[in-house]
């Protein structure tokens, strides 16, 4: 029971208006004295009584509703659910996956630049170039790939933001 | 607390906990009973919320989509159901806001010429059928002209008999609002009553 179910409200300086709050609040949460002290305004008061009634006829209508969800909102309601966490599932697969590949290169990257980098000095040596040639040379082969790809990326990317616009020019 | 009231305690709080693990493992066995465990409640509030069936619909299907994809978030300290309508009625709130600027009161304006489709139980009698069917039309009629704030409250306390506390966490309202909510909606829906007894 809670003592400050309803002293605590502005509306209490009335006694009708805390009657009222009372009954339309009437709920698990009334202590014992508040009850006593509603069950004994009532007794007095016809004014509150009727709204007692009212308001006891207004919770049972409400509570006499029935709404029910059909079948063909649950089952499909099921079915979107349960394609989503497939989505989501290889999304989150996908994920993993892009996560491994990351440090696998990462990994293999690491190993070969270092060997990499032990052949272009080895190179050098034989060659008789000088350390900045050769640091340059590997600089040059070793950030290739990635400089082409970017580029590749960069052109794709330029050319489906293009494509993209000149559709919604179009509709 | 006698051992009764503390096993049923203790079993509602491993259900919960058990629904917080299995939302984090997004377990679909899991999400299909609780669809079916919790259509019809979730589906009133959303009609009660919304006031128009489809719209109501629409938001039911979505509010399991989010469960699904936020499940992680339940922690199964709470009822699971306080949960469920708080994520539904955040997801009305927010297409309100993407449509307008708008808190919960606008839906009781936008509905005014809406019907509020609220179909009444099977009674004992034929007498008491028409007598509940008419006041059943009459609180109907009223819902319509009452905010949404008000049904919410109403529907919360005299539906899924909730306490003051959870429907101020749902709702997001201090204790008090709640109260004058409920107080404030009884009271507008009074004259619909009295209506339906003349």
């Amino acid at each position: 029971m809670n003592p400050d179910f309803i002293n605590n409200d502005a509306m209490n300086s009335d006694p009708h208006q805390r009657a009222r709050l009372l009954i339309s609040l009437s709920g698990p949460e009334a202590s014992n004295p508040e009850r006593s002290w509603l069950a004994a305004h009532l007794e007095f008061c016809p004014s509150c009584r009727e709204f007692a009634d009212s308001t006891g006829q207004t919770i049972r209508s409400l509570r006499g509703f029935s709404i029910t969800a059909g079948a063909r909102l649950v089952s499909t309601t099921q079915l979107r659910v349960r394609q989503r966490a497939l989505d989501l599932q290889r999304r989150q697969e996908r994920f993993w996956m892009i996560c491994t590949c990351c440090t696998a290169v990462t990994f293999c990257s690491a190993i070969n630049a270092a060997v990499l980098w032990r052949g272009f000095a080895w190179m050098g040596q034989q060659a008789r170039l000088s350390a900045p040639l050769w640091e340059g040379g590997f600089l040059v082969i070793y950030l290739m790939p990635a400089v082409l790809v970017g580029i590749l990326l960069l052109a794709r990317g330029t050319f489906l933001a293009d494509y993209n616009g000149s559709s919604q020019d179009w509709s | 607390m006698n051992a009764t009231a503390c096993y049923f305690v203790s079993a509602m709080a491993d259900e919960n906990s058990e629904i917080a693990r299995g939302l984090r493992r997004r377990d679909p066995d899991l999400l299909d009973h609780l669809i079916e465990k919790y259509q019809h409640r979730l589906l009133r509030y959303l009609l009660y919320l919304t006031g128009r069936r489809e719209m109501a619909e629409d938001f039911f299907q979505e509010t399991w989509i989010r469960v699904l994809e936020r499940g992680s978030q339940y922690d199964g300290r709470h009822e699971f159901s306080t949960w469920l309508f708080t994520i539904a009625r955040n997801l009305v709130i927010d297409d309100l806001r993407r449509k307008r600027p708008a808190s919960l009161d606008s839906l009781a304006d936008e509905d005014a010429a809406v019907p509020f489709d609220l179909p009444a139980t099977g009674q004992p009698s034929a007498f008491d059928a028409t007598v509940q069917h008419e006041q059943n039309e009459q609180i109907s009629a009223g819902m319509q002209h009452i905010s949404a704030e008000y049904r919410e409250s109403l529907l919360l306390r005299f539906h899924e008999g909730m306490s003051l506390e959870e429907i101020a966490t749902v709702t997001g309202a201090p204790l008090g609002t709640v109260k004058s909510r409920i107080y404030r909606g009884l009271t507008a829906l009074g004259p619909w009553v009295k209506g339906a007894r003349l």
